[in-house]
């Protein structure tokens, strides 16, 4: 039983969102409940759901109702969904593979799942039935992830950024990252890039307070407007997102760097509309220049993708259960 | 003569073990799946190839170079055994799919009759600096050949992220660009080495006739490695320029086979 961002609004999930740390002990506490033998509390940013097993299956479902109505409204109550017996397997195991999920066949639901098991493990509030459910349910899980592409290709245009810039340089960490226009996109590409590893970081704007803001957000170094040119001895990726009517970054400067880099790689993404880097610059031998289009092409050629592997990963199920 | 028919047959299934290592390893990475296989058949190939070395070795009673079956035997083996040296996330990522074929090739053509010495003369007087020569330079050949293989999937690569073409079972398995471009450049500055070494071994032994051709190429090949190690640490060069580089010249070092008597 449960609901997910496909039922019901944020303001209607928050009242049921359980904290992480207690999902061990409400699990514990559904088990002291009439006819409930086992039970397991999951709770993410998009769903929250309890999977019980019951002595009887109707006054079971009907206990567990009674429960979660409590200090809820009616109106609340209409978002909830519930499953049961095969159904109820056959939701989990899409679950774990990320088919429920907002962004199709991710991957963070399934440690989500797993972390939400082992509580209630911990807590004492699992045994026969829900155990094998939940083991049965990693292996369809991984056998799911290793065996389709659900998870292949980036879907968002910060995750396509990422993925290119590891098929170039391999691991980020040392990368070096320049943000040149603070907007919102630039900054999402230069946090997804600082996650994963990449350590130095140039904020240049026209506007210096707001290069400021974003490179104290984000650790980084603001460097002013008309003096962005010497970072590009050393930088690695540039992230260019103005506001500018004519290029910022011309094919000329970066032919007047490349033996000072040693002709090292050079990932150049231009999200900006009129376009900031000059087309002719991705002829240059080591420059990979991605514009905000063919980012997009890519991000939605993966999602496409993952798409058409929903049901071959749908019939695996069928197999499993 | 029956040692002489055995080392034939374990050519052919050292041949056939590469051809299901490239087979295979090109058919998961058509559908975008790793192929931990691969490391396998070549591993079986390397083994099946030591045993047909030797085998000539006992019949030559000496390192077996002695005809261009051998060399080429050799050299496919160096290959591979570069191939198993280089690091196991590189090695199981894709370089044994692009690295058998091209050890097929060389063994196949092994194969071809006239190129293995069906009774090989037995060596009465062994010289040191001849075999020396001889070994360096097939071990050189190695490296230098996987470097070229190194090169091509750079190549590949490269045309693949300029062309924003991510959706391909290659692309999610080739290593990363700046990676492959560092192995091309560490396994060029290593067979360059050894040819160096072959070399020096190359001229301070007793030359029969004919000889003097091969090492005047080897020379010449030689010299080119140099320059293009010396451009690449002076200046620095496009990683493409450097892999293409790798690859001609590599294609032009078997020029000496032909040569070879």
């Amino acid at each position: 039983m449960g609901l997910n961002h496909k039922t019901a609004p944020v303001e209607v999930r928050e009242h049921f969102a359980v904290p992480a740390e207690l999902l061990g002990s409400r699990a514990k506490e559904l088990t002291e409940l009439s006819t409930i033998a086992e039970g397991v509390v999951l709770s993410t940013c998009n769903r929250m759901e309890i999977y019980i097993a019951a002595e009887d299956r109707q006054t079971g479902v009907r206990i567990l109702r009674e429960h979660l109505e409590e200090g809820r409204s009616a109106d609340e109550m209409k978002h909830i969904y519930q499953k049961s017996g095969d159904d109820a397997k056959r939701h989990l195991f899409a679950l774990v593979c990320g088919l429920d999920s907002m962004v199709l066949g991710e991957t963070e639901i399934f440690g989500q799942v797993k972390q939400a098991y082992k509580q209630a493990l911990e807590s004492g509030a699992t045994k026969g039935v829900l155990n094998k459910l939940f083991q049965k349910s990693f292996t369809v899980g991984k056998r799911i992830r290793t065996q389709t592409r659900i998870q292949m290709g980036a879907t968002s245009v910060g995750n396509v950024a990422v993925d290119l810039a590891e098929k170039i340089f391999g691991e980020l960490k040392g990368s070096h990252v320049m943000i040149i226009g603070a907007g919102e996109t630039s900054r999402l590409v230069a946090q997804s890039m600082m996650s994963r590893g990449a350590s130095n970081l140039t904020v240049t704007n026209r506007s210096i307070e707001r290069a400021q803001s974003l490179a104290e957000e984000l650790n980084g170094e603001a460097v002013p407007f008309d003096a962005w040119e010497d970072t590009l001895t050393k930088v690695d990726v540039i992230v260019s997102s103005t506001g500018a009517s004519e290029p910022v970054l011309r094919t000329a400067q970066i032919e007047a760097v490349r033996r000072k880099r040693k002709f090292r790689p050079l990932f150049l993404i231009d999200i900006a509309v009129p376009r900031d880097i000059e087309t002719e610059a991705g002829d240059i031998e080591e420059v990979y220049l991605y514009d905000i289009d063919k980012l997009q092409q890519l991000a939605s050629e993966a999602k496409e993708s993952r798409a058409q592997q929903v049901r071959i990963c749908e019939q695996m199920i069928a197999e499993e259960i | 003569m029956r040692r002489a028919a055995m080392d034939r047959w374990i050519l052919i299934l050292a041949v056939i073990l590469a051809a299901v290592a490239a087979v295979q390893g090109a058919s998961y990475v058509h559908r975008g799946i790793r192929s931990r296989w691969t490391v396998l058949w070549m591993l079986l190939s390397f083994l099946a190839q030591m045993v047909v070395l030797g085998v000539r070795s006992e019949l030559r009673g000496s390192c077996p170079l002695g005809d261009t079956g051998e060399i080429l035997i050799f050299s496919a083996w160096s290959l591979t055994m570069f191939y198993m040296a280089v690091g196991s996330v590189y090695r199981l990522s894709l370089l044994g799919v692009f690295t058998a074929p091209l050890v097929c090739f060389l063994l196949s053509m092994a194969l071809v009759p006239g190129m293995l010495d069906g009774t090989p003369t037995h060596v009465e007087v062994v010289d040191g600096w001849r075999e020396g020569h001889a070994a360096f330079s097939v071990l050189a050949y190695g490296a230098l050949g996987l470097a070229a293989v190194s090169g091509v999937m750079f190549i590949v690569l490269n045309r693949q992220l300029k062309d924003a073409s991510m959706g391909t079972g290659l692309f999610k398995n080739l290593p990363p660009a700046r990676e492959l471009s560092k192995i091309v450049k560490r396994l060029v500055i290593l067979g360059f080495g050894l040819l160096t070494l072959g070399l020096i071994f190359g001229l301070v032994m007793k030359w029969s006739d004919g000889s003097g051709k091969h090492l005047f190429v080897a020379l010449g090949l030689w010299f080119a490695y140099g320059v293009l190690i010396l451009v690449e640490w002076r200046r620095g060069m496009p990683p493409r320029k450097f892999a293409i580089a790798a690859v001609a010249l590599f294609v032009f070092s078997l020029m000496i086979f032909p040569l070879l008597k």
